[in-house]
């Protein structure tokens, strides 16, 4: 049965076009969307007996979610001074508080830059960020996920403007439940 | 080029395909399990790089997909054992099943 359905279709596409070069000898498979409990799609498929799914991604492999799962952003002129990874007390006071209460079972953590200055440079100042944060769950006995620095990669306001470039300025901490 | 022959072949194949070809693969069609795949409950299987994914026993169909964050990074940690699945993903078992 299957090998009669595609020929057909094959037959069919010939059929439909004089100067058709492709032939496609197909089944055709249409997904239905599991939205995972992160918000994320997924395309998933029941063929009968057999069942498929696979993560519903853009053609850049960025996800696509219907809610952002983003536990906290921690602006980061409030930790850090400019072009530091060291965390004030008053910003370690705050996270330690963050990371006892928040109550997940690991924390993926992101940091990010602005624009100014070069992105190898970005890139290394956000990963250093997201590790001095990383090392405070750490010390408090938080589970950690992740550490990455995406620099000036990720932004999520215009860096045109200086109160855009302050939101890029961000270590983001993903709950991981 | 369209001829009658073409129309009777189609027309013949598509009665016959009719009674076996599944064109919806977004119902479950077996005994048991949730009917609308939308509805599915899933738990976590972590892989033998503590990488996770979204399991789904959902009644004969067995789904597993990547979890993924949102920059499309896989989503790994030590909390829990690699090689074993947690939460209660098992949905619709009408018939014995295990793991």
């Amino acid at each position: 049965m299957f090998a009669l359905g595609g020929a057909i279709m094959a037959l069919g596409l010939m059929a439909g076009s004089a100067s058709a070069q492709n032939v496609v000898n197909g089944e055709r498979y249409v997904p239905g969307i599991w939205v995972d409990p992160d918000g994320c799609e997924h395309w998933v498929m029941d063929d009968g007996a057999e069942g498929y799914m696979t993560p519903h991604t853009t053609r850049e492999g960025i996800p696509v979610c219907r809610r952002v799962n983003t536990c906290a952003v921690m602006n980061s002129d409030q930790l850090f001074a400019t072009g530091s990874a060291r965390i004030s007390a008053a910003g370690r006071a705050r996270l330690e508080q963050f990371f006892r209460s928040a109550g997940a079972v690991a924390y993926s953590i992101n940091g990010h830059t602005d624009s100014r200055g070069s992105d190898e440079y970005n890139m290394a100042l956000s990963l250093r960020r997201a590790n001095a944060v990383a090392a405070i769950a750490k010390s408090v006995g938080a589970r950690l996920g992740s550490v990455r620095g995406y620099g000036e990669r990720q932004p999520i306001a215009s860096n045109s403007t200086a109160a855009g470039m302050a939101k890029n300025r961000r270590v983001e901490i993903q709950c991981i439940r | 080029m369209m001829n009658t022959k073409t129309f009777a072949v189609l027309g013949f194949a598509a009665i016959v395909s009719a009674c076996t070809d599944i064109q919806d693969k977004t119902v479950d069609r077996q005994f048991g399990g949730k009917q609308d795949l939308s509805n599915l409950v899933a738990g976590i299987w972590i892989d033998p790089n503590g990488c996770q994914h979204w399991i789904i026993d959902d009644g004969l169909e067995g789904y597993l997909s990547a979890r993924l964050d949102r920059y499309g990074k896989p989503v790994c940690t030590d909390a829990y054992p690699t090689g074993y699945a947690i939460g209660s993903y098992k949905d619709g078992q009408d018939i014995a099943d295990f793991l």
